[in-house]
Protein backbone atom coordinates (compact mmCIF):
# COMPACT_ATOMS: atom_id res chain seq x y z
CA UNK A 1 0.00 0.00 0.00
CA UNK A 2 1.15 3.17 -1.09
CA UNK A 3 -0.74 5.73 0.58
CA UNK A 4 0.86 8.61 3.45
CA UNK A 5 1.78 7.33 6.70
CA UNK A 6 -0.80 8.48 9.54
CA UNK A 7 1.65 9.12 12.56
CA UNK A 8 0.43 12.06 12.82
CA UNK A 9 -3.23 11.43 13.40
CA UNK A 10 -2.29 8.24 15.82
CA UNK A 11 -3.82 10.11 18.52
CA UNK A 12 -7.00 11.95 16.85
CA UNK A 13 -7.71 8.40 15.41
CA UNK A 14 -7.79 7.04 18.81
CA UNK A 15 -9.99 9.68 20.71
CA UNK A 16 -12.69 9.42 18.22
CA UNK A 17 -11.21 13.13 16.09
CA UNK A 18 -11.66 11.44 12.64
CA UNK A 19 -14.37 11.25 10.49
CA UNK A 20 -15.58 7.85 9.98
CA UNK A 21 -13.96 7.93 6.28
CA UNK A 22 -11.10 9.34 7.60
CA UNK A 23 -10.78 6.74 10.16
CA UNK A 24 -11.18 4.11 7.79
CA UNK A 25 -8.46 4.90 5.30
CA UNK A 26 -6.34 5.38 8.97
CA UNK A 27 -6.96 1.78 10.21
CA UNK A 28 -6.20 0.69 6.20
CA UNK A 29 -2.83 1.95 5.87
CA UNK A 30 -1.93 1.08 9.54
CA UNK A 31 -2.78 -2.56 9.01
CA UNK A 32 -0.56 -2.35 6.21
CA UNK A 33 2.56 0.12 7.32
CA UNK A 34 4.63 -1.73 9.77
CA UNK A 35 6.29 1.94 10.59
CA UNK A 36 3.00 3.27 11.25
CA UNK A 37 1.73 0.43 13.31
CA UNK A 38 5.36 0.10 15.76
CA UNK A 39 4.15 4.18 15.99
CA UNK A 40 0.76 3.49 17.02
CA UNK A 41 1.64 1.00 19.77
CA UNK A 42 3.61 3.51 20.67
CA UNK A 43 1.32 6.16 20.75
CA UNK A 44 -1.26 3.77 22.47
CA UNK A 45 0.76 2.64 25.39
CA UNK A 46 0.72 6.58 25.94
CA UNK A 47 -2.98 7.15 26.39
CA UNK A 48 -3.01 3.96 28.25
CA UNK A 49 -0.65 5.68 30.77
CA UNK A 50 -2.72 9.24 30.05
CA UNK A 51 -5.23 8.11 31.21
CA UNK A 52 -4.27 6.82 34.56
CA UNK A 53 -4.14 10.56 36.04
CA UNK A 54 -6.68 10.79 38.49
CA UNK A 55 -8.42 14.19 39.13
CA UNK A 56 -7.68 15.70 42.22
CA UNK A 57 -10.14 17.19 44.85
CA UNK A 58 -8.80 20.60 45.92
CA UNK A 59 -8.42 21.15 49.78
CA UNK A 60 -11.29 22.19 51.97
CA UNK A 61 -9.44 25.32 53.28
CA UNK A 62 -9.39 26.66 49.89
CA UNK A 63 -12.47 28.87 50.10
CA UNK A 64 -12.20 29.32 53.28
CA UNK A 65 -8.74 31.05 52.42
CA UNK A 66 -10.13 32.75 49.28
CA UNK A 67 -13.53 34.47 51.29
CA UNK A 68 -11.33 37.44 53.06
CA UNK A 69 -9.04 37.95 49.99
CA UNK A 70 -12.23 37.72 47.71
CA UNK A 71 -13.67 40.79 50.27
CA UNK A 72 -10.36 42.68 50.63
CA UNK A 73 -10.19 42.67 46.65
CA UNK A 74 -13.76 43.95 46.11
CA UNK A 75 -13.18 46.33 48.43
CA UNK A 76 -10.14 48.24 46.17
CA UNK A 77 -12.20 47.33 43.05
CA UNK A 78 -16.16 47.11 44.13
CA UNK A 79 -18.65 45.57 41.86
CA UNK A 80 -22.08 46.63 41.26
CA UNK A 81 -24.48 46.07 43.61
CA UNK A 82 -25.92 42.62 43.07
CA UNK A 83 -28.96 41.58 41.40
CA UNK A 84 -29.62 38.18 42.50
CA UNK A 85 -33.20 37.41 44.27
CA UNK A 86 -33.60 35.80 46.89
CA UNK A 87 -35.15 32.98 44.99
CA UNK A 88 -32.19 32.87 43.21
CA UNK A 89 -29.90 32.48 45.79
CA UNK A 90 -32.08 29.78 47.81
CA UNK A 91 -31.74 28.10 44.56
CA UNK A 92 -27.77 28.56 44.13
CA UNK A 93 -27.32 27.38 47.98
CA UNK A 94 -29.46 23.99 47.00
CA UNK A 95 -27.14 23.72 44.08
CA UNK A 96 -24.48 24.32 46.01
CA UNK A 97 -25.51 22.01 48.87
CA UNK A 98 -26.13 19.28 45.94
CA UNK A 99 -22.80 19.57 44.65
CA UNK A 100 -20.80 19.22 48.08
CA UNK A 101 -23.05 16.01 48.99
CA UNK A 102 -22.27 14.69 45.24
CA UNK A 103 -18.68 15.46 46.10
CA UNK A 104 -18.60 13.78 49.45
CA UNK A 105 -20.53 11.13 47.67
CA UNK A 106 -18.06 10.57 44.87
CA UNK A 107 -14.87 10.60 47.02
CA UNK A 108 -16.09 8.00 49.50
CA UNK A 109 -17.44 5.73 47.13
CA UNK A 110 -14.93 6.20 44.59
CA UNK A 111 -17.40 6.22 41.93
CA UNK A 112 -15.89 8.87 39.44
CA UNK A 113 -14.36 6.30 36.84
CA UNK A 114 -17.72 3.82 37.05
CA UNK A 115 -20.02 7.05 36.73
CA UNK A 116 -17.69 8.53 33.04
CA UNK A 117 -17.86 4.72 32.45
CA UNK A 118 -21.82 4.44 32.77
CA UNK A 119 -21.98 7.14 29.91
CA UNK A 120 -20.11 5.01 27.32
CA UNK A 121 -22.50 3.33 25.05
CA UNK A 122 -22.88 1.64 21.87
CA UNK A 123 -25.69 2.13 19.17
CA UNK A 124 -27.49 -0.65 18.86
CA UNK A 125 -30.10 -0.86 15.74
CA UNK A 126 -32.98 -3.66 15.98
CA UNK A 127 -32.47 -5.81 12.59
CA UNK A 128 -35.29 -8.46 13.32
CA UNK A 129 -38.10 -8.75 16.01
CA UNK A 130 -37.87 -7.10 19.75
CA UNK A 131 -33.79 -7.51 21.01
CA UNK A 132 -33.56 -6.78 24.78
CA UNK A 133 -30.92 -4.43 26.06
CA UNK A 134 -31.09 -5.24 29.90
CA UNK A 135 -35.07 -5.87 30.48
CA UNK A 136 -35.82 -3.03 28.05
CA UNK A 137 -36.73 -3.94 24.45
CA UNK A 138 -35.35 -2.08 21.59
CA UNK A 139 -37.74 -0.79 19.18
CA UNK A 140 -35.98 0.37 16.32
CA UNK A 141 -32.64 1.96 17.61
CA UNK A 142 -31.37 1.54 21.44
CA UNK A 143 -27.79 2.38 23.12
CA UNK A 144 -25.61 0.24 24.87
CA UNK A 145 -24.04 1.02 28.62
CA UNK A 146 -20.84 -0.49 29.19
CA UNK A 147 -22.03 -3.06 31.21
CA UNK A 148 -24.99 -3.86 29.73
CA UNK A 149 -26.21 -7.25 28.09
CA UNK A 150 -28.06 -7.33 24.77
CA UNK A 151 -30.05 -10.29 24.32
CA UNK A 152 -32.17 -11.39 20.71
CA UNK A 153 -34.61 -14.35 20.79
CA UNK A 154 -35.03 -16.74 18.79
CA UNK A 155 -36.72 -14.24 16.24
CA UNK A 156 -34.64 -11.30 17.16
CA UNK A 157 -31.14 -9.97 15.80
CA UNK A 158 -29.32 -6.82 16.25
CA UNK A 159 -26.62 -4.73 14.99
CA UNK A 160 -24.17 -2.95 17.01
CA UNK A 161 -22.14 0.13 15.74
CA UNK A 162 -18.73 -0.45 17.86
CA UNK A 163 -17.92 3.60 17.99
CA UNK A 164 -16.60 4.46 14.89
CA UNK A 165 -14.83 1.35 13.94
CA UNK A 166 -17.06 -1.28 12.25
CA UNK A 167 -20.24 -2.90 12.91
CA UNK A 168 -20.98 -6.32 14.98
CA UNK A 169 -24.34 -8.37 13.91
CA UNK A 170 -25.64 -10.21 16.64
CA UNK A 171 -27.90 -13.35 15.56
CA UNK A 172 -30.95 -15.10 16.60
CA UNK A 173 -30.60 -16.07 20.57
CA UNK A 174 -27.25 -14.55 21.58
CA UNK A 175 -26.62 -13.01 24.74
CA UNK A 176 -23.68 -10.04 24.21
CA UNK A 177 -22.63 -7.85 26.76
CA UNK A 178 -20.42 -4.01 26.24
CA UNK A 179 -17.30 -4.75 28.79
CA UNK A 180 -15.28 -1.72 27.69
CA UNK A 181 -15.07 1.10 25.11
CA UNK A 182 -12.28 3.25 25.15
CA UNK A 183 -9.85 5.02 22.66
CA UNK A 184 -7.21 1.89 23.11
CA UNK A 185 -9.74 -0.91 24.07
CA UNK A 186 -13.14 -1.91 22.82
CA UNK A 187 -14.06 -5.03 24.41
CA UNK A 188 -17.71 -7.25 24.37
CA UNK A 189 -18.54 -10.61 25.92
CA UNK A 190 -20.24 -13.02 24.42
CA UNK A 191 -21.38 -15.16 26.48
CA UNK A 192 -23.66 -17.29 23.83
CA UNK A 193 -25.03 -17.38 19.99
CA UNK A 194 -23.02 -16.15 16.80
CA UNK A 195 -21.56 -12.57 15.98
CA UNK A 196 -20.45 -11.46 13.01
CA UNK A 197 -18.18 -8.45 13.12
CA UNK A 198 -16.86 -6.06 10.33
CA UNK A 199 -14.03 -3.96 12.10
CA UNK A 200 -11.88 -1.57 9.88
CA UNK A 201 -9.56 -1.07 13.53
CA UNK A 202 -5.78 -1.11 13.53
CA UNK A 203 -4.84 -4.75 15.17
CA UNK A 204 -6.05 -5.86 18.72
CA UNK A 205 -8.02 -2.63 19.37
CA UNK A 206 -11.32 -4.74 19.07
CA UNK A 207 -11.93 -8.06 21.46
CA UNK A 208 -14.54 -10.39 21.91
CA UNK A 209 -14.46 -12.35 25.54
CA UNK A 210 -16.20 -15.78 24.98
CA UNK A 211 -16.09 -18.41 27.60
CA UNK A 212 -13.11 -20.41 26.15
CA UNK A 213 -10.64 -17.53 24.51
CA UNK A 214 -10.21 -14.16 23.56
CA UNK A 215 -10.80 -13.32 19.91
CA UNK A 216 -8.41 -10.48 18.98
CA UNK A 217 -9.26 -8.63 15.81
CA UNK A 218 -6.31 -7.94 13.71
CA UNK A 219 -8.44 -5.72 11.27
CA UNK A 220 -10.78 -8.08 9.65
CA UNK A 221 -14.52 -9.95 9.01
CA UNK A 222 -15.35 -13.07 10.83
CA UNK A 223 -18.29 -14.96 12.89
CA UNK A 224 -17.85 -16.75 16.20
CA UNK A 225 -20.37 -18.85 17.69
CA UNK A 226 -20.59 -19.77 21.57
CA UNK A 227 -22.23 -23.36 22.53
CA UNK A 228 -24.22 -23.61 25.41
CA UNK A 229 -21.11 -25.35 26.91
CA UNK A 230 -19.25 -22.54 26.28
CA UNK A 231 -17.02 -23.95 23.62
CA UNK A 232 -16.83 -21.63 20.39
CA UNK A 233 -15.84 -21.43 16.57
CA UNK A 234 -14.47 -18.69 14.84
CA UNK A 235 -14.49 -18.63 11.17
CA UNK A 236 -12.21 -15.88 9.39
CA UNK A 237 -13.35 -14.29 6.26
CA UNK A 238 -11.32 -11.67 5.66
CA UNK A 239 -8.10 -10.34 7.17
CA UNK A 240 -6.22 -12.27 10.63
CA UNK A 241 -8.02 -12.76 13.87
CA UNK A 242 -5.72 -13.90 16.91
CA UNK A 243 -7.41 -16.41 19.72
CA UNK A 244 -6.11 -16.28 22.82
CA UNK A 245 -6.22 -18.18 26.22
CA UNK A 246 -3.19 -17.60 28.75
CA UNK A 247 0.07 -18.38 26.71
CA UNK A 248 -1.68 -20.19 24.21
CA UNK A 249 -2.31 -18.13 20.58
CA UNK A 250 -3.52 -19.39 17.16
CA UNK A 251 -3.63 -16.88 14.17
CA UNK A 252 -6.38 -17.46 12.07
CA UNK A 253 -6.26 -16.13 8.79
CA UNK A 254 -9.20 -15.34 6.10
CA UNK A 255 -10.42 -18.98 4.63
CA UNK A 256 -9.64 -20.94 8.28
CA UNK A 257 -11.51 -21.43 11.12
CA UNK A 258 -10.58 -22.47 14.71
CA UNK A 259 -12.73 -24.10 17.55
CA UNK A 260 -11.87 -23.19 21.44
CA UNK A 261 -12.84 -25.29 24.24
CA UNK A 262 -13.51 -24.33 28.17
CA UNK A 263 -10.41 -24.75 29.97
CA UNK A 264 -8.03 -25.83 26.82
CA UNK A 265 -8.94 -22.47 24.79
CA UNK A 266 -8.12 -22.27 21.33
CA UNK A 267 -7.10 -25.56 19.48
CA UNK A 268 -5.04 -25.35 16.23
CA UNK A 269 -6.45 -23.33 12.94
CA UNK A 270 -7.50 -24.87 9.30
CA UNK A 271 -8.67 -23.69 6.71
CA UNK A 272 -12.07 -24.97 5.92
CA UNK A 273 -11.36 -26.40 2.61
CA UNK A 274 -9.34 -28.81 3.96
CA UNK A 275 -11.19 -32.79 3.73
CA UNK A 276 -13.50 -33.59 6.63
CA UNK A 277 -10.94 -36.30 7.66
CA UNK A 278 -8.14 -33.99 7.65
CA UNK A 279 -10.61 -31.56 10.35
CA UNK A 280 -12.02 -34.45 11.78
CA UNK A 281 -8.54 -35.66 12.96
CA UNK A 282 -7.57 -32.24 13.99
CA UNK A 283 -10.45 -31.81 16.35
CA UNK A 284 -8.59 -35.08 17.79
CA UNK A 285 -5.06 -33.76 18.02
CA UNK A 286 -6.45 -30.98 19.72
CA UNK A 287 -9.09 -32.34 22.01
CA UNK A 288 -8.84 -35.61 22.88
CA UNK A 289 -7.05 -36.69 26.03
CA UNK A 290 -6.20 -40.26 24.92
CA UNK A 291 -2.14 -40.30 23.87
CA UNK A 292 -2.41 -43.08 21.16
CA UNK A 293 -5.48 -41.58 19.60
CA UNK A 294 -3.78 -37.79 19.13
CA UNK A 295 -0.96 -39.80 17.38
CA UNK A 296 -2.90 -41.96 15.20
CA UNK A 297 -5.27 -38.69 14.12
CA UNK A 298 -1.90 -37.14 13.46
CA UNK A 299 -0.90 -39.37 10.75
CA UNK A 300 -4.22 -39.21 9.30
CA UNK A 301 -3.67 -35.28 9.05
CA UNK A 302 -0.73 -35.56 7.57
CA UNK A 303 -1.85 -37.80 4.95
CA UNK A 304 -4.83 -35.58 4.01
CA UNK A 305 -2.54 -32.37 4.25
CA UNK A 306 -2.29 -29.93 1.41
CA UNK A 307 0.60 -27.33 1.33
CA UNK A 308 -1.60 -24.75 2.35
CA UNK A 309 -2.28 -26.89 5.38
CA UNK A 310 1.04 -25.82 6.46
CA UNK A 311 -0.42 -22.94 8.49
CA UNK A 312 -2.18 -26.00 10.50
CA UNK A 313 1.10 -27.93 10.72
CA UNK A 314 2.79 -24.60 11.24
CA UNK A 315 0.48 -24.24 14.86
CA UNK A 316 0.74 -28.15 15.28
CA UNK A 317 5.24 -27.73 15.78
CA UNK A 318 4.50 -25.25 18.42
CA UNK A 319 2.57 -27.44 20.43
CA UNK A 320 3.55 -30.88 20.03
CA UNK A 321 6.82 -32.31 22.03
CA UNK A 322 9.35 -35.08 21.41
CA UNK A 323 9.24 -37.38 18.44
CA UNK A 324 5.96 -36.08 17.23
CA UNK A 325 7.28 -32.64 16.59
CA UNK A 326 10.11 -34.13 14.25
CA UNK A 327 7.31 -35.70 12.34
CA UNK A 328 5.65 -32.91 11.75
CA UNK A 329 8.42 -30.90 10.35
CA UNK A 330 9.49 -33.50 8.09
CA UNK A 331 5.76 -33.27 6.77
CA UNK A 332 5.79 -29.55 6.39
CA UNK A 333 9.53 -29.82 4.40
CA UNK A 334 7.85 -32.24 2.19
CA UNK A 335 4.92 -29.92 1.06
CA UNK A 336 6.81 -26.55 1.56
CA UNK A 337 10.57 -27.03 1.66
CA UNK A 338 12.23 -24.62 3.75
CA UNK A 339 14.30 -22.04 1.96
CA UNK A 340 18.01 -21.80 2.13
CA UNK A 341 19.76 -22.20 5.17
CA UNK A 342 16.48 -23.55 6.98
CA UNK A 343 17.86 -26.89 8.95
CA UNK A 344 15.56 -29.28 10.85
CA UNK A 345 18.26 -29.16 13.63
CA UNK A 346 17.52 -24.98 13.70
CA UNK A 347 13.69 -25.17 13.34
CA UNK A 348 13.44 -28.00 16.13
CA UNK A 349 15.86 -25.96 18.10
CA UNK A 350 13.69 -22.96 18.11
CA UNK A 351 16.40 -20.99 15.86
CA UNK A 352 14.38 -17.47 16.31
CA UNK A 353 15.97 -16.33 12.79
CA UNK A 354 15.27 -19.43 10.93
CA UNK A 355 11.93 -19.66 12.27
CA UNK A 356 11.11 -16.29 10.73
CA UNK A 357 12.80 -16.72 7.04
CA UNK A 358 10.82 -20.10 7.27
CA UNK A 359 7.19 -18.25 8.22
CA UNK A 360 7.51 -15.67 5.91
CA UNK A 361 7.79 -17.67 2.98
CA UNK A 362 4.97 -20.01 4.52
CA UNK A 363 2.43 -16.45 4.49
CA UNK A 364 2.19 -16.18 0.87
CA UNK A 365 0.86 -20.09 0.71
CA UNK A 366 -1.52 -19.36 3.42
CA UNK A 367 -2.85 -15.92 2.13
CA UNK A 368 -2.53 -16.14 -1.70
CA UNK A 369 -4.59 -19.70 -2.63
CA UNK A 370 -8.07 -20.97 -2.46
CA UNK A 371 -11.67 -19.15 -3.10
CA UNK A 372 -13.03 -16.63 -1.20
CA UNK A 373 -10.02 -15.33 0.12
CA UNK A 374 -8.89 -11.75 -0.30
CA UNK A 375 -5.83 -10.44 -1.89
CA UNK A 376 -3.14 -10.81 0.43
CA UNK A 377 -1.88 -7.86 2.58
CA UNK A 378 1.92 -8.35 1.50
CA UNK A 379 3.44 -5.31 3.52
CA UNK A 380 3.92 -5.28 6.78
CA UNK A 381 2.46 -8.72 7.41
CA UNK A 382 5.57 -10.48 8.37
CA UNK A 383 6.24 -8.62 11.42
CA UNK A 384 2.61 -9.13 12.56
CA UNK A 385 3.25 -12.61 12.36
CA UNK A 386 6.38 -12.38 14.26
CA UNK A 387 5.05 -10.67 16.53
CA UNK A 388 1.88 -12.81 17.00
CA UNK A 389 2.70 -16.54 16.20
CA UNK A 390 3.07 -18.47 18.94
CA UNK A 391 6.14 -18.97 20.68
CA UNK B 1 -26.41 12.37 35.28
CA UNK B 2 -26.08 16.28 34.57
CA UNK B 3 -22.41 17.62 34.65
CA UNK B 4 -21.80 19.87 37.22
CA UNK B 5 -20.73 22.53 34.51
CA UNK B 6 -24.33 22.41 33.38
CA UNK B 7 -25.27 24.16 36.55
CA UNK B 8 -23.41 27.36 35.11
CA UNK B 9 -25.50 29.50 32.79
CA UNK B 10 -25.85 32.83 31.64
CA UNK B 11 -27.36 33.85 34.89
CA UNK B 12 -25.02 32.43 37.29
CA UNK B 13 -22.07 34.38 35.04
CA UNK B 14 -24.01 37.59 35.25
CA UNK B 15 -24.58 37.25 38.50
CA UNK B 16 -20.77 36.76 39.81
CA UNK B 17 -19.86 39.84 37.10
CA UNK B 18 -21.94 41.82 39.27
CA UNK B 19 -20.27 40.74 42.40
CA UNK B 20 -22.53 38.14 43.79
CA UNK B 21 -20.39 36.34 46.40
CA UNK B 22 -23.11 32.84 46.37
CA UNK B 23 -22.77 33.11 42.31
CA UNK B 24 -18.94 32.78 42.72
CA UNK B 25 -18.99 30.41 45.32
CA UNK B 26 -20.99 28.53 43.07
CA UNK B 27 -18.23 28.95 40.39
CA UNK B 28 -15.48 28.07 42.55
CA UNK B 29 -17.32 24.53 43.70
CA UNK B 30 -17.72 23.55 39.93
CA UNK B 31 -14.81 24.22 38.70
CA UNK B 32 -11.89 23.73 42.03
CA UNK B 33 -11.16 20.27 41.55
CA UNK B 34 -10.25 20.35 37.46
CA UNK B 35 -8.23 23.69 38.18
CA UNK B 36 -6.75 22.57 41.20
CA UNK B 37 -5.65 19.31 39.39
CA UNK B 38 -3.90 21.24 36.45
CA UNK B 39 -2.31 23.06 39.25
CA UNK B 40 -0.96 20.12 40.80
CA UNK B 41 0.32 18.73 37.58
CA UNK B 42 1.63 21.75 36.16
CA UNK B 43 3.55 22.32 39.57
CA UNK B 44 5.19 18.88 39.33
CA UNK B 45 2.93 17.49 41.89
CA UNK B 46 4.01 20.61 44.81
CA UNK B 47 0.61 20.94 46.34
CA UNK B 48 0.90 23.83 48.25
CA UNK B 49 2.54 25.87 45.37
CA UNK B 50 -1.04 24.78 43.44
CA UNK B 51 -3.14 25.68 46.52
CA UNK B 52 -1.61 29.54 45.46
CA UNK B 53 -1.96 29.09 41.81
CA UNK B 54 -5.20 27.67 42.46
CA UNK B 55 -6.47 30.83 44.71
CA UNK B 56 -4.32 33.37 42.72
CA UNK B 57 -6.38 31.74 39.48
CA UNK B 58 -9.92 32.54 41.44
CA UNK B 59 -8.85 35.71 42.59
CA UNK B 60 -8.02 36.50 38.91
CA UNK B 61 -11.08 35.28 37.80
CA UNK B 62 -12.77 36.87 40.31
CA UNK B 63 -12.08 40.35 38.81
CA UNK B 64 -11.53 39.57 35.13
CA UNK B 65 -14.85 38.23 35.37
CA UNK B 66 -16.19 41.45 35.06
CA UNK B 67 -14.61 41.32 31.07
CA UNK B 68 -15.91 38.15 29.94
CA UNK B 69 -18.29 38.89 26.66
CA UNK B 70 -19.46 35.82 26.03
CA UNK B 71 -17.77 35.84 22.80
CA UNK B 72 -16.55 32.08 23.18
CA UNK B 73 -17.45 29.30 26.21
CA UNK B 74 -16.91 30.14 29.25
CA UNK B 75 -15.08 27.04 29.82
CA UNK B 76 -12.93 27.85 27.04
CA UNK B 77 -12.23 31.40 28.84
CA UNK B 78 -11.04 30.03 32.20
CA UNK B 79 -9.28 27.30 31.14
CA UNK B 80 -7.31 30.04 28.99
CA UNK B 81 -6.98 31.89 32.79
CA UNK B 82 -5.77 28.54 33.97
CA UNK B 83 -3.56 27.64 31.24
CA UNK B 84 -1.99 31.24 31.44
CA UNK B 85 -1.35 30.97 35.23
CA UNK B 86 0.23 27.66 35.16
CA UNK B 87 2.70 29.14 32.53
CA UNK B 88 3.05 32.45 34.61
CA UNK B 89 3.89 30.25 37.52
CA UNK B 90 6.30 27.91 36.06
CA UNK B 91 8.40 31.22 34.65
CA UNK B 92 8.16 32.47 37.98
CA UNK B 93 9.42 29.34 39.32
CA UNK B 94 12.14 28.98 37.17
CA UNK B 95 13.81 32.28 37.97
CA UNK B 96 13.26 31.32 41.68
CA UNK B 97 14.79 26.98 41.13
CA UNK B 98 16.91 27.66 38.14
CA UNK B 99 17.83 23.82 38.31
CA UNK B 100 13.77 22.98 38.08
CA UNK B 101 11.83 21.04 40.30
CA UNK B 102 12.91 17.19 40.87
CA UNK B 103 10.04 14.10 41.08
CA UNK B 104 11.39 11.22 42.34
CA UNK B 105 10.26 8.52 40.59
CA UNK B 106 9.59 5.23 41.70
CA UNK B 107 10.29 2.03 39.88
CA UNK B 108 7.76 -0.54 40.64
CA UNK B 109 10.00 -3.44 38.99
CA UNK B 110 11.10 -4.88 42.23
CA UNK B 111 8.06 -5.56 44.76
CA UNK B 112 7.47 -7.68 46.70
CA UNK B 113 4.00 -10.01 46.34
CA UNK B 114 2.20 -8.57 49.24
CA UNK B 115 2.58 -5.03 47.11
CA UNK B 116 1.56 -6.23 44.11
CA UNK B 117 -2.02 -4.94 45.23
CA UNK B 118 -0.43 -1.56 45.20
CA UNK B 119 0.98 -1.71 41.63
CA UNK B 120 -1.68 0.36 40.24
CA UNK B 121 -0.95 2.95 42.59
CA UNK B 122 2.78 3.46 41.57
CA UNK B 123 1.63 3.36 37.96
CA UNK B 124 -0.49 6.25 38.81
CA UNK B 125 2.92 8.28 40.67
CA UNK B 126 4.83 7.20 37.79
CA UNK B 127 2.44 9.33 35.52
CA UNK B 128 2.09 11.76 37.23
CA UNK B 129 5.62 12.27 37.49
CA UNK B 130 6.28 11.31 33.92
CA UNK B 131 3.56 14.66 32.86
CA UNK B 132 5.43 16.69 35.73
CA UNK B 133 8.49 16.29 33.36
CA UNK B 134 6.62 17.29 29.91
CA UNK B 135 7.46 20.50 28.46
CA UNK B 136 4.45 22.47 29.10
CA UNK B 137 3.27 22.20 25.30
CA UNK B 138 2.96 18.94 25.50
CA UNK B 139 1.85 18.47 28.82
CA UNK B 140 -1.42 21.27 28.80
CA UNK B 141 -3.41 19.62 26.12
CA UNK B 142 -2.62 16.55 28.14
CA UNK B 143 -4.08 17.39 31.06
CA UNK B 144 -6.66 19.19 29.11
CA UNK B 145 -7.70 15.94 28.01
CA UNK B 146 -7.53 13.34 30.49
CA UNK B 147 -8.76 16.31 33.38
CA UNK B 148 -10.79 18.58 31.61
CA UNK B 149 -12.05 16.18 28.88
CA UNK B 150 -11.69 18.77 26.41
CA UNK B 151 -12.18 18.26 22.61
CA UNK B 152 -9.35 18.84 20.04
CA UNK B 153 -11.44 22.29 19.05
CA UNK B 154 -11.75 23.44 22.50
CA UNK B 155 -7.94 22.65 23.18
CA UNK B 156 -7.10 24.68 20.75
CA UNK B 157 -9.04 27.30 21.70
CA UNK B 158 -7.91 27.40 24.78
CA UNK B 159 -3.92 27.39 23.73
CA UNK B 160 -4.67 29.34 20.78
CA UNK B 161 -3.34 27.40 18.43
CA UNK B 162 -4.86 24.87 15.30
CA UNK B 163 -6.44 21.85 15.38
CA UNK B 164 -3.87 20.16 14.27
CA UNK B 165 -1.13 21.35 16.64
CA UNK B 166 -3.42 20.12 19.49
CA UNK B 167 -2.95 16.66 17.61
CA UNK B 168 0.70 16.60 16.79
CA UNK B 169 1.55 17.77 20.44
CA UNK B 170 -0.76 15.58 21.80
CA UNK B 171 0.83 12.64 19.73
CA UNK B 172 4.42 13.88 21.32
CA UNK B 173 3.58 14.02 24.43
CA UNK B 174 1.82 10.46 24.36
CA UNK B 175 4.84 9.23 22.71
CA UNK B 176 7.21 10.86 25.26
CA UNK B 177 4.81 9.00 28.24
CA UNK B 178 5.28 5.64 26.48
CA UNK B 179 8.88 5.82 26.25
CA UNK B 180 9.64 7.90 29.83
CA UNK B 181 7.25 4.75 31.14
CA UNK B 182 8.60 1.46 29.34
CA UNK B 183 9.46 -0.05 32.17
CA UNK B 184 6.51 -0.59 33.13
CA UNK B 185 4.47 -1.92 30.05
CA UNK B 186 4.23 -5.65 32.02
CA UNK B 187 0.82 -7.14 33.47
CA UNK B 188 3.23 -6.88 36.83
CA UNK B 189 2.93 -3.39 37.13
CA UNK B 190 -0.81 -2.96 36.33
CA UNK B 191 -1.35 -5.42 39.41
CA UNK B 192 -2.88 -8.27 36.62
Amino acid sequence: MFSKHVTRDISAYCHGELSNEESKQFAEHLISCAKCRTKFDEVKLGIKFAEQLPKLSAPDHLWRDLEPLLARQNEAQPFRSPVWSWQMKAAAAAVLLLLSSWGIWLVYSNRVDEISADKRAWRVRRLDGAPKVGAERISNNGELAVGEWLETDANSRAQIAVGSIGNVEVDENTRVRLLETRPTEHRLELARGKMSAQIWAPPRLFFVNTPSAVAADLGCAYTLEVDDHGASLLRVTSGWVALQLKARESMVPAGAACETRPVLGPGTPYFEDSSASFQESLKKVDFDSGAVTRSAALTVLFEQARPRDTLTLWHLLMRVDGEDRGRVYDKMAALSPPPPGVTREGILGSDQTMVNIWRNELETTWMGVGKGVPKPIKTGLSDRLKELTPK
Amino acid sequence: MMAAEQLIDGRVIEACQQGDRAAFQLLFETYKDKVFSIAVYSSGGDRAVADDVTQQIFLKLFTAIRQFRGDSEFTTWLYRLVVNACLDERRRRRRLLPWGETVAMRNPGDKKPQEKQYARLEVTEAVQAAIAELKPKFRLPILLKYIEGLSYEEIASVMGCSKGTVASRLNRGHSQLAKRLSHLNNPAAWGE
